[in-house]
């Protein structure tokens, strides 16, 4: 049970590059907090420092109230699962799982009950006395948990630790791992790069570019209330449709001009906008591909688009549109909302009409990229 | 010269293309030699920065310091003892104190000073006789040593080396402790450095050992061989029982590469026994490398069943010493050996053959031989690759349409050659260097007449390695001579290596093969 | 059209099995060329008619007379030098070996690139130059002629943690992230040798136990230069090629050395062929890392 705090941490490599830059986060308590950006981004390096891994460049780590930059790893009181699960092929699962308590000089029986322990909850009891190499990835996956498991660890980090397995079992290894997480009730530090783990694990994200973090914050206010374009773009999927417009002024309302339409901004963002009296400027334009909705010909704000590609997910459509001036946008419809003969006319080349949804439109500001309606703006 | 770009250089033929790469090579001959250059100056820049920035350093911690760390410039250690850190200092303090007994305490017959004091005359008396009055008689009394005061004055030279390193430690440590109690953390304690040596400074425990035997079995020698070379040391000056050698600057550079040294021409011989060194070396290796990746690829095709039985019979040259081989295959083409035998009872020959006493016969049979040697190892380094090529290579080149004669050149031979590019630059400087396959079956023999006079009995089959040998363990013995010999064979394969280094992408990066 | 197949097929069978036979008989040929000299040495070895070098292969006249006058000359104390040194070789030189690589895999500690570069340089000076002063210093203490046991050692063990590159290469390909959970697990570094990297690693330590043990049985240079040639102080190397240093001792010991060649080829190739799987994979691996 601890905390951890990170201050100004910074890693530099020996070749000057600069892979965190003064990097700021106060994890609380029992807190699951997920470390997520594109690769090279920083978050493993970040999370190396974390575990004793990496030499910490300049700042501090601290958990439980104690700086622990010059403890060795085993020292820090914390228990890791790797992306490759890391587990010593020339032992059985037993002695992997009871290496670190041998360690320990811990007596064998007591070894005995907390590996069979571990194993039960696991689900691996069946396999004790296997090796690693005769072992399924999800059931490596299982060993390297439990190895992090019977260290009683104060944190709990985690490094990719469901990329090597294919995309049904990190399914259910994600939910097994929230289960893990309600069983152990301790800080965790998980790092990926899929941002559905990140909003489905986390109760904060951190979300990392080039070694800056672009934004913390719960999963919703990542979604709702992105702080940049990076953020916008990274969270949620298919990707957010972006592009340059005009954000309009007049009588007290806010509309935005996008391709020769106009669009009132409505709800807790035209709120906002006229909270902060924003001004008539130019803007990039955010909005979610589920944003977008079908509209009619002639209907006030329809825009007429062309259909290239529609991908059939089952219970929604992602419908790949360009609009006259050749912007490309991504829509997505709910299959229910659709009759069939509409959906046997979404071919290549069909003509649709659509238009945006006024209350959850997002501004960035095309100089800075950031939100400009964000608190720190 | 025109530079394309690369739908240029992709859109011109393909006689054109290899001129173009050819020409781009050569025309970055002068920036490679000019960046060498470069990298030398900005090597003594940085270092010239780098000294200058410790003699500050060294100076503002002396003037920041506090008492213990000024006693801590002439008593090392003082300062880590008296902050509680007693092992670290007495570690300093020890050393230290073996210093100053080395170099002034006299240990045997002089102090360190002493022979360093001699280093430049390499001794002044030498061995005379002396008249004894009381029995009448004239008796050899020996003086200086050379060799002695050569060995100790490099030894001395090192020490001296090593001591300033480890007092600058011994101040930057005053200055790293001052820092941390500044900051109000605790230093470690002698018990906590004894832990981290077998944990984070685990590295120095490992490296101590090996690293000791390398400085003093290798590098201490190389230094001192090196020295040599600019002495006249040689069995007749050995420094002490007979006379004292002495400096004699490039002299013996000058000796090796000049035509007329009171009638022998020293450098004609070295020029002959260069170029057989590396026309050996590259057949040597190369013979070998192409019928090793040949009878890998017969043993290994599809379809041959007795793939272990073949290997066996190959490996078997190397689990046999190699000096038992070469011996014996050697007294079998002798005069009056069993090939001779065979092929005079089968009426192939009238007269033996003298497959070792005719020069250009005896370099064949060298090279031959040395196949036979060979093979077996490159076979099986060529069957480890062969196994790693990605088999579907092989299956795309098949439905593009690739037979196996195109296989082979287009996939097969540019994967061996990208893999194997630094085994082959190693092979290649340790068969200039393969002195047991030249020894033992020519002893570097037929001789050449022409190369008398110079040390050693240099023969045609004589590599650099083998004459060095000869020159250390004949009659006369110029160590002096060997030394030069020595030096330049590093400088040949240092050449070589840079070269294949500049040019093999392969060689360059040690962590591309992680 | 199903005629034409049919042809390609058979042809393509046909040429098959015909490089097939090519590809037999040339390994024939070459076995029987590979196997000639040991199925020569061996047969000499039992001659009893002649001492010297005769131009057949068969004995005459069979016999043990050469083994067993191999134990009255010097030969036996000859082999008793090397057994010795090479037992000693292998066991610290595989300790020295282990050690220098493992670190230079390992660690990443500040002169660790400039020390890999020094060493690179220091082994293109032919370690023979090394060997004339040292062979001076060893004199000094006495441990060279027929005393050359404790030389020989040194010299071959001093300088062997310039031979890391074959078994950093294999640590290499063990992955990090075994050390690092390891190290979170609670281990210290030396630990993390003893108890993950070592097990790991036994392909690579019965290697270099390996070519460290039959490194001085087969080494004649600095044997030759510590020993002097004198007789108490050679190994077989040195020793069974002065029974052939000129004609005239070979025309008296042709025989003698072919059975001494034997007696010193069969245990130590035994010995090879048994480990022959870690010595293929060490040196396949060696070759490819560089």
């Amino acid at each position: 049970m601890a905390s951890v705090k990170l201050t100004k941490v910074k890693k530099i490599y020996d070749n000057k590059v600069v892979a965190v830059h003064d990097f700021d986060l106060d994890i609380k308590d029992k807190e699951f907090v997920v470390f997520v950006g594109p690769s090279g981004c920083g978050k493993s390096t970040t999370l190396r420092m974390i575990a004793g891994l990496e030499d910490i460049s300049e700042g501090t780590v601290e958990i439980d109230g104690e700086v622990v930059n010059d403890l060795q790893p085993k020292d820090r009181g914390i228990a890791m699962v790797f992306q490759n699960y890391a587990l010593y092929p020339h032992m059985t699962v037993y002695d992997n799982i009871a290496f670190s308590l041998r360690l320990q000089k811990v007596p064998e029986d007591v070894i005995y009950e907390k590996v069979t322990n571990a194993a039960e909850i696991l689900g691996i009891t069946d396999y004790l006395l296997r090796k690693p190499r005769a072992l399924s990835g999800g059931q490596r996956q299982r060993v390297a948990i439990g190895r992090a498991m019977v260290r009683n660890s104060k944190v709990f980090l985690m490094d990719e630790p469901l990329s090597n397995l294919d995309a049904k079992l990190r399914n259910q290894m994600r939910a097994e791992i929230i289960l893990l997480r309600q069983k152990l009730d301790t800080t965790f530090i998980y790092v990926t790069h899929d941002q559905t783990e990140a909003m489905t694990l986390a109760d904060r994200i951190v979300i990392m570019k080039d070694g800056y973090i672009m934004q913390v914050g719960t999963p919703e206010e990542c979604f709702d209330m992105p702080k940049n374009l990076f953020v916008a773009e990274f969270i949620g999927a298919p990707k957010m449709n972006v592009l340059k417009t005009e954000l309009v002024k007049e009588g007290g309302k806010y509309y935005v001009k996008p391709f020769g339409v106009k669009l009132e901004v409505t709800g807790e963002k035209g709120h906002l906008l006229a909270e902060k009296n924003i001004d008539s400027r130019e803007v990039i334009l955010g909005v979610r591909p589920e944003h977008i909705v079908l509209a009619k010909e002639g209907e006030p704000g329809a825009i007429p688009v062309v259909l290239e590609v529609n991908e059939m997910m089952g219970s929604e459509l992602h419908l790949h549109v360009f609009t006259e001036d050749g912007t490309r946008l991504i829509v997505r419809v709910p299959t229910i909302d659709l009759t069939h003969e509409q959906r046997e006319n979404m071919v290549n080349g069909h003509k649709l009409f659509i238009t945006f949804e006024g209350k959850v439109m997002h501004f960035f500001d095309p100089e800075t990229e950031k939100n400009f309606l964000t608190d720190e703006a | 010269m025109k530079k394309y770009s690369d739908l240029e250089f992709l859109a011109l033929s393909k006689g054109k293309k290899f001129l173009y790469k050819l020409a781009s090579f050569f025309a970055s001959i002068p920036r490679g030699v000019a960046n060498l250059f470069l990298a030398i100056g900005r090597f003594f820049k940085k270092l010239g920065i780098g000294i200058g920035k410790e003699f500050a350093e060294i100076v503002t911690t002396f003037t920041r310091g506090d008492w213990k760390t000024k006693l801590s410039y002439p008593v090392m250690g003082f300062g880590s003892i008296a902050r509680g850190q007693v092992l670290r200092g007495l570690l300093f303090l020890l050393f230290e104190a073996v210093f100053f007994v080395y170099m002034f305490v006299p240990i045997g017959s002089k102090t360190g000073a002493q022979w360093l004091s001699l280093l430049p005359t390499l001794g002044k008396v030498g061995p005379h006789m002396e008249y004894n009055a009381v029995l009448d008689t004239h008796y050899p009394v020996y003086g200086d040593n050379s060799f002695k005061i050569l060995l100790y004055g490099v030894l001395t030279l090192f020490f001296i080396v090593a001591f300033i390193y480890t007092w600058r430690l011994n101040v930057k440590q005053n200055k790293i402790s001052e820092d941390i109690l500044r900051s109000g953390k605790k230093l470690k304690s002698s018990g906590d450095d004894l832990r981290s040596l077998v944990d984070e400074q685990f590295y120095k425990t490992l490296l101590a050992l090996p690293l000791l035997g390398i400085v003093v079995f290798t590098v201490m020698p190389i230094v001192f061989m090196i020295l040599v070379a600019f002495t006249n040391y040689d069995g007749a000056h050995n420094g002490y029982s007979n006379s004292l050698f002495t400096w004699v600057g490039m002299e013996n550079f000058k000796t090796m590469f000049s035509w007329d040294v009171g009638g022998v021409n020293y450098a004609a011989t070295f020029g002959e026994v260069l170029s057989w060194t590396l026309i050996w070396a590259f057949f040597a290796t190369f013979t070998n490398y192409f019928l090793g990746i040949f009878v890998a690829m017969m043993i290994n095709k599809k379809g041959n069943h007795l793939k272990k039985m073949w290997r066996t019979i190959l490996i078997l040259t190397i689990a046999i010493p190699q000096f038992i081989s070469l011996l014996y295959v050697s007294r079998m083409f002798s005069i009056n050996g069993l090939v001779n035998g065979a092929l005079q009872s089968l009426h192939l020959t009238t007269a033996p053959i003298d497959f070792w006493g005719t020069p250009k016969l005896a370099r064949i049979m060298v090279i031959i031989i040395n196949i036979w040697i060979g093979i077996p190892y490159l076979m099986l380094i060529a069957t480890g690759i062969l196994m790693n090529i990605p088999a579907d290579l092989y299956e795309s080149s098949r439905i593009d349409g690739a037979n196996p004669w195109q296989q082979f050149t287009k996939i097969t031979l540019p994967y061996m050659l990208f893999i194997t590019g630094p085994y082959l630059l190693t092979s290649f400087t340790g068969n200039m260097n393969n002195f047991n396959v030249i020894y033992l079956l020519t002893g570097g023999g037929p001789t050449n007449p022409a190369a008398s006079g110079t040390a050693g009995t240099v023969g045609y089959t004589d590599l650099l390695i083998t004459w060095l040998f000869k020159i250390t363990t004949g009659s006369e013995t110029k160590y002096y001579l060997a030394s030069v010999v020595g030096i330049l064979v590093f400088v040949v394969v240092a050449i070589i290596s840079l070269i294949v280094y500049s040019l093999l992408p392969s060689v360059k990066n040690e962590e591309d093969f992680q | 059209m199903n005629e034409r197949v049919e042809k390609r097929s058979m042809g393509l069978k046909a040429s098959r099995a015909l490089s097939n036979t090519i590809i037999y008989i040339l390994l024939i040929i070459m076995s029987v060329i590979w196997l000639i000299p040991f199925v020569c040495i061996v047969l000499q070895s039992f001659r009893v008619e002649s001492t010297w070098q005769v131009g057949y292969v068969i004995p005459q006249q069979w016999g043990f007379d050469n083994y067993i006058k191999l134990w009255e000359t010097n030969f036996p104390k000859w082999y008793l030098n090397t057994f010795i040194i090479a037992l000693v070789v292998a066991v610290v030189q595989t300790i020295i070996v282990l050690c220098m690589s493992y670190t230079l895999s390992r660690f990443r500690f500040k002169m660790r690139a400039g020390l890999m570069r020094f060493m690179l340089i220091l082994g293109m000076f032919p370690g023979m130059l090394a060997m004339i002063i040292l062979y001076r210093v060893l004199d000094d203490l006495g441990m060279t002629g027929n005393n050359s046991l404790p030389g020989l050692i040194l010299v071959y063990v001093a300088s062997s943690g310039m031979g890391y590159y074959v078994s950093k290469g294999f640590f290499d390909t063990i992955p990090k992230s075994l050390d690092e959970a390891a190290r979170v697990d609670g281990a210290t570094r030396a630990q993390v040798l003893n108890k993950i990297i070592l097990p790991l690693a036994k392909p690579i330590v019965i290697y270099t136990i390996l070519t460290a043990f039959m490194g001085p049985w087969g080494d004649f240079v600095f044997a030759r230069y510590v020993s002097q040639l004198k007789p108490l102080g050679m190994n077989v190397a040195v020793g069974l090629q002065s029974w052939l240093a000129t004609d005239t001792m070979t025309f008296n010991n042709y025989t003698l050395f072919c059975a001494g060649g034997v007696i010193v080829a069969l245990p130590v190739a035994i010995l090879f062929m048994c480990l022959q799987r870690y010595y293929v994979e060490g040196v396949t691996g060696g070759a490819v890392k560089g």
